[in-house]
């Protein structure tokens, strides 16, 4: 296989919002910068992103960053680390109106400001409410929105794409300095390795390990199986996000603005039951409150359908006007996926797979942190990590909604500073090593070796099976230990993966593969964090320790690839400059 | 919901791979049994799991929102994710969209077109000089302008209204209804220090709006419902005034 070698001072893998708000920052500095992408990048799966971008710009009342950063830390079971966390909820407004100069086409209110809806968690006065609008919206097509305009910023920058060019590992120095990548040409089959003297990763979620997700087919989590293999631990991987309202049968999102605007969830005897769950925020309680609402509901057989297997989303009282000027998108999916018209009937929903709160361990600066030499968040150099794959960690054990988009605008936009910064201290590239590309090439080798023989969609379909049996919204020990070694079993199948179409562009099955193996390492980091974790927190919640316990997991856990090692680090409690926010129970 | 007995589907699919030598193209016939909500796109992925690996076509968010999915369907430009097939009869022909640059079977690349579109049209808000302030509160804006120019903004660049045009299949450089569309887009917005010189500049010719033959099937395509042929006449309006002017 011909090897060709390009050299950059960046390259950034992805072309999300997390990406392409990184590529701004490098571009517009003038340094020569890669932009590798499996698609072109308004096809990126921030596009689909529907009810709106997190700030407190206080438009619609009195808010403040400092209630934002409760919220989260909140929202977060207190696993979040709060030196990013007031990063997050600082910076929010300025990228939000940053966006909005770049041409970003929000919904407006009479004076003429941006619009904010209601979202779930977000309340005023550190917590106390009531809840307060902080979501900045275009209608419920906010991603959409935003990747253009990104879109648009970075073509009048020239930044440079490679589209349709797929990352398939790190290549790293002798001395553990991160060097580029190894890529994979789609259209010619060819396999390069682009040197780069900084290099971020911004390849978004891998919520493909389940069956029934609201994700994208390319959401494959290829930065967390990159860094995985080159020996990088994944952060908090225990935790995944259940969106409460995904279309039963379907898994395309309905938006949380839906409840935001007024909406809310029905059980089979048309019983409001989120007041009974949480009193004060009812069906704007936190997603993992809800989502655990629902799934009661259903367990309990007040579910509605033929098989009680769904509840029901209402938002005909809200009326045909209000929906179509702030919901058109919903009720378009609604009447294509669901069959219903929204202005008449309810939308039957059940919790789905959405979001990765794990990932890349980084700092509120986009570096990559890892136990070493300079404790247990020593910075690797020449490594970023922004957007869903990276773990800040802002989301901790439960994410807010609105809270990824603004993730991806800070944190982009931080991480290309950083990696200016970097560069201009770190000129000339370290040398590449003579077997930069081996384990790549191995691998590919191994998909077109006779070894061979275990079909891609097969264990694909395992896999999907298993993390959805395993690993729900309830969890149970016995589910959860089967499920690992389940998951070690189908790790164990994906080495012996054999591809029929071997030919040497486009190819489809190649990619699959690839990606599958990606899955697996994520699959695999997941259920083992997830048996280890001997509490309920955020979004893991288990049968047989149902409290949180802060006196033994008030930390991130740490996955290695090597032998499914796991390590813990500590959580930051201390902010940048505002006092800390002390753990306690967390009622909605 | 479940309404018993299934139909049989056939999908005549033309298969060809412009950089495979001695490909030439040809229509491949797939069987499948139908499935309660079944789209295009699930059609095609089962096909691809189940018959044919080799099968090419673009998927990403299966919602119609990304546009990476248009193609051809019984003659007709369309998003294959949000067609169902009950809607369609037994016999289903599917084709890649024209006019794009072809990669294999039913994918074809729309993303290059788009971003030399893009840098034609110069598709971005030019913002005045140094008005770049995030110290400063934004822009102020009256709701129903904006809501105008989201209305506009709601393009998802699938290339069905390009794959549907008249004067595109004549004229290689035809900047096409998304082109247009971008430009009545930044013509509203009053971030965008352009006038309708600066416009006429770059679609004042017939590879822009004079290019138009108001055949108008791009209006008829378009999976947003985005009003394209109001938008084209009233920039047509805009530019034949500017050229007299
Ligand atoms: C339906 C839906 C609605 C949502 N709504 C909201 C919302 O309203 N508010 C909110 O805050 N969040 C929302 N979210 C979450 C949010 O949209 C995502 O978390 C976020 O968009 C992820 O952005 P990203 O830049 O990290 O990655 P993505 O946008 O997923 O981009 C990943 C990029 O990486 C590239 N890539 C991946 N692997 C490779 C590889 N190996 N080689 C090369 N390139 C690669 C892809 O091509 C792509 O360009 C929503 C999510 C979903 C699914």
């Amino acid at each position: 296989m011909p090897l060709a070698k390009r050299q950059f001072d960046a390259v950034v893998v992805g072309a999300g919002g997390a990406g392409l708000r990184a590529a701004l920052q490098l571009s517009e500095a003038g340094l020569r910068t890669a932009v590798v992408t499996k698609v072109f990048p308004t096809r990126s799966h921030t596009v689909a992103a529907q009810g709106g971008v997190g700030a407190a710009l206080g438009n619609m009342g009195a808010d403040r960053w400092e209630w934002h950063m409760y919220d989260t830390v909140k929202g977060s079971d207190w696993l979040g680390d709060q030196d990013a966390i007031e990063y997050l909820a600082r910076k929010a407004p300025e990228v939000v109106i940053e966006l909005e100069h770049f041409g970003m086409p929000f919904d407006r209110n009479e004076d003429g400001t941006i619009y904010q809806r209601p979202f779930g968690g977000h309340m005023q006065n550190m917590g106390a409410g009531p809840a307060v609008q902080r979501s900045c919206c275009a209608a419920d097509r906010t991603g959409h929105a935003m990747l253009h305009t990104l879109y648009q910023r970075n073509v009048r920058a020239g930044t440079q794409f490679f589209v349709e060019w797929m990352a398939l590992d790190l290549v790293l120095g002798a001395d553990g300095r991160v060097l580029g990548v190894t890529a994979l040409e789609m259209e010619t089959g060819d396999v390069a390795v682009l040197q780069a003297r900084a290099t971020l990763f911004a390849t978004g979620g891998a919520g493909r390990i389940f069956a029934a997700t609201t994700n994208a087919f390319i959401n494959t989590g290829d930065g967390l199986g990159m860094a995985a293999r080159a020996g990088f631990p994944l952060e908090d991987m225990e935790f995944w996000q259940f969106h409460p309202t995904g279309v039963a049968g379907a898994g395309v999102l309905i938006t949380e603005g839906v409840r935001g605007e007024g909406g809310y969830l029905l059980n089979k005897g048309g019983e409001r039951f989120m007041e009974r769950y949480a009193p004060n925020a009812k069906d704007l309680a936190s997603r993992d409150v809800v989502s655990r609402a629902m799934a009661t509901e259903i367990k309990e057989g007040r579910g509605c359908g033929p098989d009680g297997d769904y509840v029901l989303l209402k938002l005909d009282h809200l009326g045909v006007e209000k929906i179509e000027k702030r919901l058109p998108g919903i009720r378009e999916i609604a009447k294509k996926f669901a069959n219903v018209d929204p202005v008449k009937d309810p939308i039957p929903v059940v919790p789905t797979v959405h979001y990765q709160m794990g990932g890349i361990p980084t700092n509120y600066l986009g570096e990559v942190v890892v136990p070493g030499k300079g404790g247990p968040n020593t910075v690797v150099p020449g490594f970023y990590a922004a957007g869903e794959c990276a773990c800040a960690s802002v989301h901790g054990a439960n994410r807010l909604g609105t809270n990824s988009l603004t993730d991806l605008l800070v944190f982009g936009k931080a991480a290309g500073e950083t990696m200016v910064r970097f560069l201009e201290e770190n000129p000339g590239h370290p040398e590449l090593p003579a077997d930069a590309a081996d384990r790549t090439l191995a691998r590919i080798a191994r998909l077109e070796g006779p070894g061979g023989g275990e079909s891609v969609h097969e264990v694909g379909r395992e896999l999907r099976r298993t993390m959805q049996a395993h690993a729900g919204v309830f969890r149970f020990p016995d589910l959860l230990a089967e499920g690992v070694k389940r998951v070690k079993e189908i790790a164990e199948r994906a080495e012996h993966l054999a591809i029929a179409d071997k030919s040497r562009v486009f190819n489809t099955a190649r990619v699959e593969a690839l990606e599958l193996q990606n899955l697996v390492e994520v699959a695999r980091a997941t259920m083992v964090s997830a048996e280890a974790r001997k509490e309920s927190r955020g979004a893991h919640d288990r049968s047989d320790f149902h409290e949180r316990d802060d006196a033994n997991w008030l930390k991130h856990t740490l996955w290695y690839r090597e032998g499914d090692r796991l390590a813990y680090k500590p959580v930051n409690l201390k902010p940048l400059t505002v006092e800390s926010i002390a753990p306690k129970a967390r009622v909605y | 919901m479940a309404n018993g007995t299934h139909r049989k589907l056939r999908l005549h699919v033309m298969r060809y791979n412009p950089r495979v030598p001695g490909d030439a193209p040809r229509l491949q016939t797939y069987e499948l049994e139908e499935a309660d909500g079944m789209t295009l796109f699930i059609a095609l992925t089962e096909i691809r799991e189940k018959q044919d690996p080799s099968l090419q076509f673009d998927f990403v968010c299966r919602a119609g929102i990304c546009g990476s999915c248009a193609m051809v369907i019984d003659g007709r430009p369309g998003l294959a994710c949000r067609t169902l097939t009950k809607n369609l009869g037994e016999e289903i022909t599917l084709a890649p969209l024209p006019f794009f640059e072809l990669i294999g079977d039913l994918s074809v690349n729309t993303g290059k077109w788009m971003r030399a579109m893009s840098e034609r049209l110069e598709a971005w808000v030019h913002m005045r000089a140094g008005e770049l302030d995030l110290t400063r509160i934004e822009e102020r804006m009256d709701p129903a302008l904006a809501e105008r120019i989201y209305e506009l903004d709601r393009c998802i660049e699938c290339g069905c209204c390009v794959a549907a045009c008249g004067t595109a299949r004549m004229r290689e450089d035809f900047v096409g209804a998304v082109g247009l569309n971008k430009i009545a887009r930044f013509r509203l917005d009053p971030r965008d220090a352009r006038t309708d010189a600066d416009y006429y500049e770059v679609v004042g010719d017939d590879a822009g709006v004079f290019g138009c033959m108001s055949l108008l099937a791009c209006h008829d395509v378009c999976p947003k419902n985005l009003p394209l042929a109001t938008q084209i006449a009233f920039v047509r309006r805009k530019m034949a005034r500017e050229g007299l002017g």
